[in-house]
């Protein structure tokens, strides 16, 4: 068996390293499988409103690259849904029995958007316009479904609820009661809105390059535009939801809460520290901003709230990561509120003139904004997945009950590994292949005049 | 029927569409690397899979979530005793797809076309292959009491008995792919391509018949618990498959394309509930059964509603999709 340079690290940390890794990339394709077919939607909408090609160009090529996203998308949550079972068959054999109800149903919604998605794609000259376009409603439907029915079992995971354990075997199931635990709600809008946000910058920001580099046309000025109005909605509400989301963790996840915090000791009247810059190894954050009694305030609507400190909890129920996490955390946080006030400031602009703001700043800002929009993702679930260890499911199933006895996985981690890097360069060349093309049923002067 | 029953039934028929279908798409990528130079072969299989697969390709992710969510312990033990074959399947499984959904157009103007094509083909033999032997593998330690007794028992998928099922599941990808692509030939009047595919058809069901009375026989000699089983509750499906797989043969030679198709749908289902049959109630092993792995009544119960739902969305949305692709294309205006 090959496991050189990987058997430095353990059983439970290849297995660990290799969920993670299939996660932060699966993210990347479930993000855009989200955003993107209600972009397609929007702009193929457009072009039957008014019959401008420039909406039909946005919307074929935005769907040719939605295919390509989905093959490899569904294939990497296909490793997912492998993986629960090859890494962690002792977490799946507890756990399967109580979150089933909700992967049964993501297995609807996918069958749903997997059929409609091929319907669409190769349907452009077998249905009427109005009938394409209908066909891709049920894919912006069950792509947001699969979403859903995937978060509340990870919020389940968080906020476990819906079953009893008597002499260690699962008993008193309630499927319901599982998949609608206190964290569903929040946890799911925040994950729909974080994949709409994402999309919607990463396409304003691929459209900001092209203007950069002097391509100012209209297809480039439509395609910033329905992406930043799209933004420009949701990122206030994704501030709002994110508060909510963290009054549940605060109520239910304490270490979590004190990890993402950077509260070591139990406070009173906790301040909320705003920009500490946290390092490993030392108490205390770096270029801290402590505002009094706003954590209390926040968290549990009581500026004098105690706020349990992560040195309360025994050493084998917290995370050995809290300072990194707190790092995703206030990174996340920080890009929202960048992400915010830069679509606010856009559209100010808009309001004025006809276009948006065209100068060199504001669209570097654009450019960079799409890429941290998708790492705000990411940091997002590594606060979700390393704020609950040591725990799989939080407060009752430790991660390292969970994983496989079968030895092995330095290998399994090394192949997969690979096949990420692999699958990456694939998907960045195919993609830029299709955004080399000359832009179909466009002639260059429509283009100018438009 | 009892609860756990009727969800391993459903399990049964998710089983079942995804090697029948899924499995015609992967061994449209079998004839693609057959296909050598000729692009017209590979246009043709591209035209039949490309709006189908990925929802083909849902039954398996389906199949999976029945599985832990109605049978936990049985996940558990499977994806403990199965972890080599099964990541093999996976990385061909997404290899497979990854290439087939990147390569542009199957018409090879470039290298980067011919590369991805090959490793279509390529990942197309494998995941069929490793499927059938974890198959073969199942069988083989669910009907010994002395293989199949510990709590995650071993599973011999490299037998010789596994390895023939294994063989025998790529050819009948084969044979399924060459019915499908000849037949929407004939239906799109290109009767002189159809004959490439069905000389494909022919080889691959003769592999079929072949491997078909080689299983059975190896099983005597070398797993006397699978050729018991084989001839007790499996014997009428066995009967079954090789005869429809014989029909098959036959209909092809006579370029009766739909009677094939039907009659290699048929072989395949009959291998599967041959499978089936021969070890139930068992899942894995001679301990986790569909009664002992079984997860509570109320979970089970959420299930079984959860995959009527999904049965009753997916079968008419699956119907459009095929209907959708059967009408001929609109006049293109622009």
């Amino acid at each position: 068996m090959i496991t050189p340079p990987l058997a430095v690290i353990s059983h439970l940390t290849a297995g660990r390293s290799q969920i993670g890794t299939s996660l932060s990339f699966h993210l990347f394709f479930a993000v855009l499988g989200v955003g993107l077919p209600l972009m397609m939607l929007v702009a193929e909408g457009m072009y039957l409103r008014t019959g401008d090609p420039v909406w039909r160009a946005l919307a074929r090529r935005w769907s040719k690259v939605f295919g390509v996203l989905f093959a490899v998308g569904a294939a990497s949550g296909t490793i997912i849904s492998f993986e629960l079972g090859l890494l962690f068959p002792r977490f799946m054999a507890y756990a399967g029995g109580i979150i089933g109800l909700p992967f049964s149903l993501e297995g609807a919604a996918f069958f749903i958007e997997a059929i409609f998605v091929g319907i669409y794609l190769y349907g452009w000259n077998r249905l009427s316009p109005r009938a394409h376009w209908l066909s891709g409603i049920p894919i912006a439907i069950s792509a947001v479904a699969s979403a859903f029915f995937i978060v509340t079992a990870n919020a389940w995971m968080n906020v476990p609820r819906g079953f009893q354990i008597v002499h260690g075997r699962v008993t008193h199931v309630d499927p319901l009661a599982a998949m609608f635990n206190p964290a569903w709600a929040t946890e799911t809008s925040h994950m729909v809105f974080g994949a709409y946000l994402a999309t919607a910058f990463g396409i304003a920001a691929v459209y900001a390059v092209g203007m950069l580099r002097g391509r100012r046309d209209a297809y480039h000025r439509k395609a910033i535009a329905v992406a930043l109005s799209m933004a420009a909605i949701l990122a206030p509400l994704q501030l709002a939801v994110g508060d909510l989301l963290g009054r549940t963790v605060a109520h239910h996840q304490p270490a979590t809460l004190a990890a993402i915090e950077g509260v070591n000791h139990t406070e009173h009247g906790a301040g909320l520290n705003i920009g500490g810059f946290p390092l490993p190894g030392r108490s205390g954050d770096v270029l801290n901003v402590k505002v009094p009694h706003l954590l209390g305030l926040l968290a549990f609507d009581n500026p004098n709230a105690p706020v349990r400190g992560l040195n309360t909890f025994p050493k084998a129920d917290r995370t050995p990561l809290a300072p990194y996490i707190r790092l995703a955390f206030i990174s996340m946080v920080g890009i929202g509120t960048g992400l915010i006030a830069l679509s606010l400031w856009y559209w100010l602009r808009r309001r004025r003139g006809t276009d948006g703001p065209e100068d060199r700043l504001t669209l570097m800002a654009v450019a960079a904004a799409g890429p941290a929009a998708f790492l705000a993702n990411e940091l997002g679930w590594l606060v979700s997945e390393l704020g609950r260890q040591p725990w799989i499911v939080y407060g009752v199933f430790r991660t390292s009950s969970g994983i496989t006895t079968s030895p092995g996985l330095g290998a399994t981690f090394t192949a997969f590994t690979l096949l990420y890097v692999g699958l990456t360069a694939l998907t960045v060349w195919s993609v830029r292949r299709i955004a080399r093309k000359p832009v179909e049923g466009l002639s260059v002067p429509a283009l100018r005049v438009a | 029927m009892s609860l756990p029953a009727l969800i391993a039934m459903l399990l049964g028929i998710s089983l079942t569409s995804y090697a029948l279908f899924a499995g015609a798409d992967f061994g449209g990528g079998i004839l693609d690397l057959l296909a050598g130079n000729r692009d017209k072969d590979r246009q043709a299989i591209a035209a039949t899979i490309g709006p189908v697969w990925e929802a083909n390709h849902v039954w398996l992710i389906f199949s999976i979530t029945l599985l832990f969510s109605a049978f936990p312990a049985a996940f558990s033990a499977l994806g403990t005793a199965l972890l080599a074959p099964f990541t093999v399947a996976l990385l061909a499984i997404v290899l497979r797809s990854v290439a087939l959904g990147l390569r542009a157009s199957p018409r090879g103007p470039g290298r980067s076309e011919v590369l991805l094509s090959r490793l279509f083909g390529a990942a197309s033999l494998v995941a069929p292959f490793a499927f059938g032997v974890v198959a073969g593998g199942l069988a083989k330690v669910s009907t010994s009491a002395r293989l199949g007794a510990a709590p995650v028992p071993q599973v011999p998928w490299t037998s010789p008995f596994a390895l023939t099922i294994g063989a025998l599941a790529a050819a009948l990808c084969t044979q399924l792919a060459s019915c499908f692509v000849a037949l929407r030939l004939i239906g799109s009047d290109e009767p002189r391509l159809a004959e490439q595919f069905r000389r494909r058809g022919l080889q691959a069901g003769t592999c079929v018949l072949l491997l078909g009375l080689a299983a059975p026989t190896i099983a005597a000699a070398a797993a006397p618990g699978v050729w018991h089983r084989l001839i007790g509750a499996a014997l009428p499906l066995l009967v079954a498959g090789v005869a429809a797989s014989a029909l098959s043969l036959l209909a092809l030679s006579r370029r009766r394309y739909l009677l094939a198709r039907g009659a290699c749908l048929l072989t395949g289902a009959a291998v599967l509930w041959g499978w089936f049959a021969s070890q139930a109630p068992h899942l894995i092993g001679s301990r986790l059964t569909i009664h002992t792995a079984a997860a509570t009544h109320a979970a089970l119960m959420s299930i079984a509603i959860a995959g009527g739902v999904v049965l009753l969305l997916v079968l008419p949305a699956m119907y459009l999709l095929f209907a959708v692709f059967a009408r001929p294309e609109l006049e293109v205006t622009e």
